[in-house]
């Protein structure tokens, strides 16, 4: 079993996932893996409020975050993972988490930065991590809603 | 009087569009303003907005979300989460809007549980209303 869907998006909680993403996957749980926010407890306790009700909010680092996932993984629990960069997924990757999908949902424009589709934008570095997410059997993909077609990143990368 | 400001915060044309609503039903509505988030916009340069909007003036301020969850209330319940002077009341509806208008004096915790309640009762469906209101 693998993690169906990670989400990279760097206002984590917002209501694109609470009035989408929850729904569409029949999530009951949040996962955060964040180093900062882990770190952080005012950050933590503002991402718990941010869920609705019932659904429990875990803000992890990345070493716990690992752990967990593959804990997840394994499971039949409906979640919805959710990172702040493809450098924090790349390393969920490489400790061994399998993860099918990779779903970019909302990466933010500035300097430096190369607009892919509508509010994705990636800067080399971040560029360079998502091919090597591909190249590790993760498939990466643009899905800003749930109602999206995918668009995989291969077909909008620059460099092909 | 009325003594705190009301900041309604939300994504798109909603807030803009429930303060006028809410003036259509209780006339203008003084020291009030509408905070929208843009699609584009970063939750970073909302709190900005936001923080404008509440103000450094000291006052109680009543800042009503269309969303739980969304990014309006994520960055409003983070100031008032450090500033107590804020209170981010999510769910936001045109009942709750007009109520919080209409309000006289501070906002305390008795105005806010009322606040609540109407937004509450305000949610019904017919059929079901009726027979509640039969029985």
């Amino acid at each position: 079993m693998s993690l169906r869907l990670v989400r990279i998006d760097d206002r984590l909680i917002h209501g694109q996932v609470v009035a989408g993403w929850l729904r569409a996957l029949g999530a009951q749980r949040i996962v955060i893996v964040d180093d900062a926010a882990a770190r952080d407890e005012f950050l933590r306790e503002v991402l718990s409020l941010a869920a609705p009700s019932g659904v429990p909010v875990e803000v992890l680092d990345v070493a716990g975050g690992a752990a967990r996932c593959i804990d997840l993984a394994t499971s039949q629990e409906p979640v919805i993972v959710l990172a702040r960069s493809p450098r924090t997924v790349l390393a969920l990757r490489q400790a061994g988490v399998p993860i099918e999908v990779v779903d970019l949902g909302g990466l933010g424009a500035g300097p430096g930065r190369r607009r892919l589709h509508r509010t994705i934008s990636v800067s080399s570095d971040e560029l360079a991590e998502l091919r090597e997410l591909e190249q590790l059997g993760t498939r990466v993909e643009i899905r800003i809603v749930a109602d999206d077609r995918p668009i995989a990143l291969r077909s909008v990368d620059p460099a092909r | 009087m009325r003594t705190f400001r009301i900041v309604i915060a939300g994504h798109g044309t909603l807030p803009a569009a429930l303060l006028s609503t809410t003036e259509l039903i209780c006339g203008p509505v003084a020291d009030a303003a509408a905070v929208a988030l843009e699609p584009t916009e970063s939750p970073d340069h909302y709190a900005e907005s936001l923080r404008d909007a509440i103000g450094h003036d000291g006052r109680r301020v009543l800042v009503l979300c269309d969303l739980l969850g969304g990014t309006p209330f994520n960055v409003a319940s983070a100031i008032a989460r450090r500033s107590p002077r804020v209170v981010c009341v999510s769910g936001a509806s045109l009942a709750i809007a007009v109520e919080a208008a209409l309000a006289d004096g501070d906002l305390d915790d008795a105005l806010v549980e009322r606040l609540l309640e109407v937004g509450r009762s305000g949610i019904v469906e017919t059929e079901r209303h009726r027979a509640r209101r039969a029985s």
